[in-house]
């Protein structure tokens, strides 16, 4: 029997009477990509932060390749996560090369004594996302789009089994956002490597998943590939005056009847 | 030509004053030390704790003058607390980083003139104090000197690229596992000490110079992390030993002049930049 990747159960986070994550159960396989979907302040960056061992969840019990996440195991734990989150700094101050910023994603970065040679993992990390060609580029003169593959790459340099991302398409274009879900899907098949990913839009990722979770507090579903979405989970993450339509019969939660990508934009009150 | 004789002429008369001798190889370790920790100062923003431990460490000669300790250790101990006392202080309680160190760098000035002022202060140089005076340096402090140099800097390459992690997103550092608040820490205390470390040179009022004008320069220049730590540490024995001959040679005092030669790098620093991104401009 395989050990799942994160077992996650009973979690709550926030005050009692008024959680912020409330009873979410999650487990993950070796080699699974998990799509979270929900509206804003469902809870979703606040999951992955706890995940990620940032924020002590209130109650519940996370195991992490089948150890416990603790104080005192996390900075062992966190070492074979890749992690990318939402708050970055939009005018970067550190002269640094695009090779010294996906560098320092590398496990043992703080530890040079320990390095073996390093040129080939951050080469083949850029190569992931196309960047190889900016290698020597100042990270402080590149776009928005070009520093968020660069921040990828850092996240996937260390080979980690479990990569967390909070909206990571939200600087890219759609080209690019097809490319990273191909990427993500492509290395979770090759390499065992398992992903949770928050992203709005679950259209656009829902071909490349095997499931999405939607959350508004709560798991209100959790859909595996070619399962529906209720239209009541959809009423009760985003409201009743959500207005459903569909085109894609082949993307995950979306019956004929329903359209989900829409409901983001729809949500009254 | 009578420029360059006359420059030469100041480097032998200068080496050759045996005063001046001695000042040189402590002010230059104390550029050195000075010069990395400042790179770290700049990428974590912490100039204002510089200047803030720096005033502090009065109100720990005060105390020391009070009760007749040694006024170096004293001194060292106190900004060393000083500065994990601001590293510590919860950030989301409305206190701000600059308030709380503002606050501290007030009542720690005026608690250490409170207590020199009352206790027996023959034996104080206030004015040494504040402004520096390498020249007056002693034998002991002269060993505690070269003890630190050599503890700062080892220090400073084992833990360089964590620190350089956590300064370009903390976050991430954070979630790859390196624990960040003991960092910080560590980094904040090397701080404080490194702050004790050029008063002596610079004094209390102009230690922040010290500590933040080197690197301040190199981030002009420096196109990656080994670059702007190296150009740093240029820069700061640049102006030191330009800020020593001068100060030997027209009899200034030395912490001002070096801090002065220091101010004269940065403004050519930014000159030649300004110019260059304009010539860039115009170019194109």
């Amino acid at each position: 029997m395989t050990v799942p990747v994160v077992q996650i159960s009973h979690l709550s986070f926030g005050p009692v009477n008024k959680p912020i994550l409330d009873g979410i159960s999650l487990e993950l396989e070796a080699g699974h990509f998990l799509g979270i979907v929900g509206p804003n302040g469902a809870g979703k960056s606040t999951l992955l932060n706890i995940i990620a061992g940032l924020t002590p969840p209130n109650s519940g019990h996370i195991d992490l390749f089948g150890r416990c996440l603790t104080r005192f195991s996390r900075h062992k734990l966190l070492r074979q996560i890749g992690f990318l989150h939402q708050l970055h700094d939009h005018a970067p101050r550190l002269p640094m090369r695009v090779h010294d910023v996906v560098a320092m994603g590398l496990a043992n970065y703080a530890t040079p004594w320990r390095r073996g040679n390093q040129n080939e993992a951050v080469r083949k990390a850029l190569q992931y996302v196309d960047m190889e060609y900016l290698t020597n580029a100042d990270f402080r003169q590149l776009s928005g789009g070009q520093r968020q593959r660069a921040r990828l790459a850092r996240a996937l340099v260390r080979k980690p089994r479990l990569l967390l991302l909070d909206e990571p398409s939200a600087a890219l274009d759609s080209v690019r956002q097809a490319k990273l879900f191909q990427l993500l899907r492509k290395l979770c098949d090759d390499t065992g490597m398992s992903v949770i990913m928050v992203e709005h839009d679950i259209a656009a990722i829902s071909s490349h998943v095997d499931s999405v979770a939607c959350l508004n507090r709560k798991i209100h579903h959790h859909a595996m590939k070619g399962e529906d979405i209720p239209e009541d989970v959809w009423r009760a993450m985003y409201g009743d005056h959500i207005h459903i339509m569909a085109h894609d019969a082949h993307c995950i939660g979306c019956s004929p009847t329903s359209e989900p990508d829409h409901a983001h934009g729809h949500q009254h009150e | 030509m009578h420029m360059v004789i006359n420059m030469s002429d100041l480097i032998f008369e200068f080496l050759a004053s045996p005063v001046m001798r001695e000042a040189l190889l402590p002010a230059v370790l104390i550029a050195i030390v000075t010069a990395s920790m400042s790179v770290m100062v700049m990428a974590h923003r912490l100039s204002f704790l510089t200047v803030g431990v720096s005033h502090a460490s009065l109100a720990g000669l005060g105390l020391a003058v009070t009760l007749s300790l040694p006024l170096l250790p004293t001194a060292t101990v106190f900004a060393v607390f000083i500065a994990l006392l601001l590293a510590l202080m919860p950030r989301k309680k409305g206190i701000s980083d600059d308030a709380g160190t503002g606050m501290l760098f007030a009542g720690s000035m005026a608690l250490g003139v409170l207590l020199i002022s009352t206790a027996n202060s023959a034996e104080v140089d206030l004015f040494g104090l504040l402004f520096g005076n390498i020249l007056t340096i002693s034998p002991v402090d002269l060993k505690w000197l070269y003890l630190m140099s050599g503890l700062i800097p080892a220090l400073f390459f084992l833990a360089a690229r964590a620190w350089w992690s956590i300064a370009f997103d903390a976050v991430t550092a954070d979630a790859s596992g390196l624990p960040v608040s003991t960092l910080r820490l560590l980094l904040y205390g090397l701080v404080g000490l490194t702050v004790i470390l050029c008063v002596k040179l610079a004094g209390i009022v102009l230690t922040a110079g010290l500590m933040i004008l080197p690197a301040a320069c190199a981030w002009f220049w420096g196109r990656s992390l080994f670059s702007l730590w190296l150009l740093s540490v240029l820069f700061s024995l640049l102006g030191t030993v330009t800020g020593l001959i001068w100060s030997y040679t027209y009899e200034w005092p030395s912490g001002a002049t070096v801090v002065l030669a220091l101010c004269a790098l940065f403004v050519i620093s930014w000159g030649l930049n300004w110019g260059k991104s304009w010539a860039n401009a115009y170019k194109g």
